[in-house]
């Protein structure tokens, strides 16, 4: 049997997890390209309930949605993933030809709107009763003390192999390309580039990232219900990578872990519960405060994003005469 | 090469450019001239797809391309610059050069299952900035962030950046804006050079010497109309231009 | 009947939120988030001292005091300082500052929705058929009243001409011998204080909880959209067309989809018109939307 902090620990870093997925996922979106996203929590919303649609069994008496598919579960992560590329996709093609802030704006709307339809549409999701008894991976091969912590090391094995991913693309052309759009969109297009079609890929790829952090959200909540889905998530994960560092990978992961267990230190004392709501109250308080000192003395980022260096190519002696070069360089062949 | 026939772009009530024809041939170094507001600037943007046209039609190598969008232009061959230049302000100097490299290496899924390498396109594409920066004296400065340049660095940049893209054409807009007299030189030099290995220009600039200098041909904008055109130094003799330059020199002034 | 006067009355709440959020993006070119806590400040200082005067309507006033001078010290304290560093730095700035009043106001007063105690009132008949309450009269009548003032301030006075040329050029402004600060105060005294009033109306025909202030600024982006950045006669209409939207067309949609209505309207406008009502109604131009709002 764990102690109970330690269960209390595994909990705040599994939830962290989760929303490092979040922040990665948005991070790619608005900081590596340049969109301004004010609705991240749809694609979360869809992974998350597109998971719990396909795995979950058949509904009982008290429930009134009609689908629920009891697939295995990784094709619910597999149609998590979909899912949240599918609404990037729809959201993207109607409303990428705005920029900032008619895109943040429209972005949120749709954010909200989508919440509206998980809670009023109830035949799908279950409306505001939720669905429960979500299946969780690997559950029966564990004891129930210890599946907390597989948990967690699955769902931590989920963000290495999404870190290392995104990371990589970022680092390579394809989030080179991002970044030229962000700084300068364009010149950017003065280099052949459709900024349309990259905007759109960037946004689907964080549409699947968000997507399986919903699945992995319902790991870790194993009900699901739409209040779990308001703009807040959004805010948290801007939050994030903007105190983490905008455009770096590492930033937005490290920024999830320090906030949410900022948010959870706190928990660990025994608080009557008219008091915890005083103290979960003034916590949020206290990431205002850190999110415009952050802002104002640290505008990059407690990890600001770096950029990769290359050596200089070996055929190349460093003094070499303008004159010279200028005759390799004629162009237009 | 390039050519606009009877090109109009109007913003509302203003006729920024009106029926403006002229044509560039190839290998030539052609330049535009014209006080402020004459609808220079905004007829690059026209011929470079920034601005959709009101009317007519611009054509390069034949092919139309009115009302194409900037990165189909770009991939034809014509490649333009800024008035001011920015770069990719928080992007370092090779990588600058590197999004505008012709070989295209950003695919997504080509980049994600790549293996831990720079690819062999990747390697080249470096090899060649290398060279170019080289050859504005900017390799020292490779890895530095473009928003650390100097004022006459990110000049330099601008010229250099282009030519990673391998473009037929390009359009050059204010290349003399801010440029000290030495590196105005080595600009003259360079771009000679470059036309000589193959590069067409046309060139817009309030600076007279540098125009007459380096064109082969010149034609005068005034009120978004095209007043005049012909050789630097018959062009230099018309009254309407220099009325047109006295024009410019009392509206900077002021 | 009974829905159009309260889509009214919905809509001249958002009207008060929503001029003065429009009036900040005008002055300062950033989307303050925190003008929708803003609001929430408003509704519980209000609760705060009619409870502590005993006195609803004194209470109030203190209240819509209150929070216009939080916001002249929260724009010289927190924004004016990071001006210079673009709207996105800003904007999140004024996401910290939203978290922070709303987790102070979460602290001091708890989670449970709370009510104005103010006396029930019937309404009132108009040819034998009740119409609208005492209350809601009075909030058409504030939300008019400060429409047509702030027109006739903007328009007419020396102040209000000052305060649009500050927001058009600090240059030409500070050349004229304009002070852009106290210009700016102004305008977040009065953009804030309206939000006060915005918020205690809110708590006056509902309850107030500490919510509010997140769903409102929604609300309140959306008809400044939907009127066109940058229009405060825009900015009016599309207030009362959302408020009007919003309870007529739970008419004909089931009544919880009473808020997607307005997002469902932005999310339309945003796609076939992005720059709003005042495209279509050449009318709502106040004036030609400035090149940095583009580049917002």
């Amino acid at each position: 049997m764990m102690p109970g902090f330690v269960l209390f620990l595994i909990s705040s870093l599994t939830l962290a997890t989760v929303y490092a997925l979040v922040a990665l996922a948005l991070n790619f979106e608005a900081g590596v390209d340049g969109l301004w996203d004010l609705g991240v929590v749809s694609f979360f919303a869809a992974g998350a309930y597109a998971y719990a649609i396909l795995t979950v069994g058949p509904p009982d008496q008290m429930q009134v949605y009609r689908l629920g598919f009891g697939l295995p579960l990784w094709i619910g992560v597999i149609g998590a993933a979909g899912a949240g590329t599918l609404v990037a996709y729809l959201i993207g093609r109607a409303s990428l030809h705005l920029k900032h802030v008619y895109y943040l704006i429209t972005t949120f709307a749709f954010a909200e709107v989508i919440r509206e339809v998980l809670t009023n549409e109830r035949w799908l999701t279950n409306g505001t009763a939720g669905m429960y008894r979500m299946a969780q991976p690997f559950k029966s091969s564990f004891e129930t003390n210890l599946y907390p912590l597989v948990l967690l090391l699955v769902m931590v094995a989920i963000l290495v192999v999404v870190f290392i991913a995104l990371n990589r693309v970022t680092k390579r052309p394809f989030g080179r390309a991002l970044n030229a759009l962000r700084e300068n969109e364009d010149l950017a297009a003065t280099a052949g580039m459709a900024p349309y079609r990259y905007h759109l890929r960037s946004a689907m790829i964080a549409g699947a990232v968000a997507g399986i952090a919903g699945a992995c959200y319902v790991w870790f909540n194993t009900v699901i219900v739409p209040q779990q889905f308001t703009s807040s998530i959004t805010f948290v994960a801007w939050t994030v990578i903007v105190v983490g560092g905008l455009g770096n990978n590492r930033g937005a992961v490290l920024g999830a872990f320090l906030l949410i267990l900022t948010e959870d230190v706190l928990r660990l004392f025994d608080l009557s519960s008219t008091v915890a709501v005083r103290v979960a109250s003034a916590r949020v308080a206290v990431i205002g405060l850190i999110l415009m000192a952050v802002l104002r003395w640290r505008p990059r980022g407690v990890l600001p994003e770096k950029r990769p260096r290359f050596s200089r190519s070996e055929a190349l002696v460093p003094a070499e005469a303008p004159a010279q070069g200028l005759q390799q360089v004629g162009s237009g062949e | 090469m390039l050519e606009t026939r009877e090109v109009s772009k109007h913003f509302g009530g203003v006729k920024a450019v009106n029926g403006v024809s002229l044509m560039v041939e190839e290998y030539a170094i052609v330049g535009l001239i014209g006080p402020n507001g004459a609808g220079k600037t905004t007829l690059f943007s026209v011929i470079s797809g920034a601005l959709s046209l009101t009317s007519g039609r611009v054509s390069f190598e034949g092919a139309d391309i009115s009302g194409h969008r900037p990165w189909e232009i770009a991939e034809k061959g014509v490649v333009r610059t800024f008035q001011t230049p920015r770069g990719f302000p928080r992007m370092s100097v090779l990588e600058n050069m590197l999004v505008f490299a012709s070989e295209r290496t950003t695919g997504f899924w080509k980049n994600l299952l790549a293996g831990g390498r720079l690819s062999a396109e990747e390697r080249r594409n470096i090899s060649r900035a290398d060279e170019i920066l080289s050859s504005v004296g900017l390799l020292d400065r490779r890895n530095v962030l473009v928003e650390e340049l100097s004022a006459g660095e990110l000049k330099l940049l601008e010229f250099a950046r282009p030519l990673m893209a391998k473009p037929k054409m390009l359009l050059l807009d204010e290349p003399a804006a801010g440029v000290n007299p030495a590196l105005l030189e080595h600009v003259v030099t360079y771009i000679t050079q470059l036309r000589n290995n193959g590069l067409t220009f046309f060139i817009v600039d309030h600076n007279l010497g540098f125009i007459m200098d380096i064109c082969d041909h010149l034609y005068v904008m005034a009120d978004g109309e095209l007043i005049c055109s012909g050789a630097p130094d018959a062009v230099a003799c018309d009254p309407n231009v220099i009325e047109s330059y006295i024009g410019t020199k009392t509206e900077t002034t002021v | 009947m009974e829905n159009f006067v309260f889509g009214i009355v919905t809509g001249s709440i958002i009207l008060l939120g929503a001029v003065g959020f429009s009036m900040t993006l005008n002055s300062d070119h950033f989307v303050n988030v925190a003008h929708g806590q803003m609001l929430l400040l408003g509704a519980y200082l209000a609760l705060y001292f009619s409870k502590l005067t005993g006195n609803f309507a004194l209470g109030a006033i203190i209240s819509v005091i209150m929070t216009g001078a939080l916001g002249m010290l929260f724009y010289a304290a927190v924004y004016r300082p990071i001006k210079t560093k673009g709207p996105l730095i800003l904007l999140f700035t004024s996401v910290g500052l939203s978290y922070f009043i709303w987790g102070i106001v979460g602290a001091v007063s708890g989670s449970q929705t709370q009510a104005y105690e103010i006396p029930a009132v019937r309404a009132i008949r108009v040819f034998g058929t009740p119409l609208i309450t005492s209350y809601e009269l009075t909030i058409i009548l504030v939300a008019v009243i400060f429409a047509v003032s702030l027109h006739l301030f903007f328009a007419k006075t020396r102040q209000g001409k000052l305060i649009r040329a500050v927001a058009d050029n600090h240059d030409l402004a500070r050349i004229r011998g304009i002070n852009p600060l106290r210009r700016a105060l102004y305008v977040w005294f009065i953009a804030s204080g309206m939000a006060a009033m915005s918020g205690i109306f809110l708590g006056m025909i509902s309850s107030i909880d500490l919510e509010l202030g997140w769903k409102q600024i929604l609300i309140i982006l959306s008809a400044t959209v939907l009127g066109g950045l940058g229009s405060t006669y825009g900015v009016m209409f599309a207030a009362i067309l959302i408020g009007l939207s919003m309870e007529l067309g739970i008419l004909i949609l089931p009544s919880h989809y009473r808020s997607a209505i307005a997002f469902a309207i932005i999310i339309i406008v945003l796609l076939v018109r992005p720059e709003g009502l005042k495209s279509v109604v050449p009318a709502l131009r106040g004036r030609p939307v400035e090149s940095d709002m583009e580049s917002l």
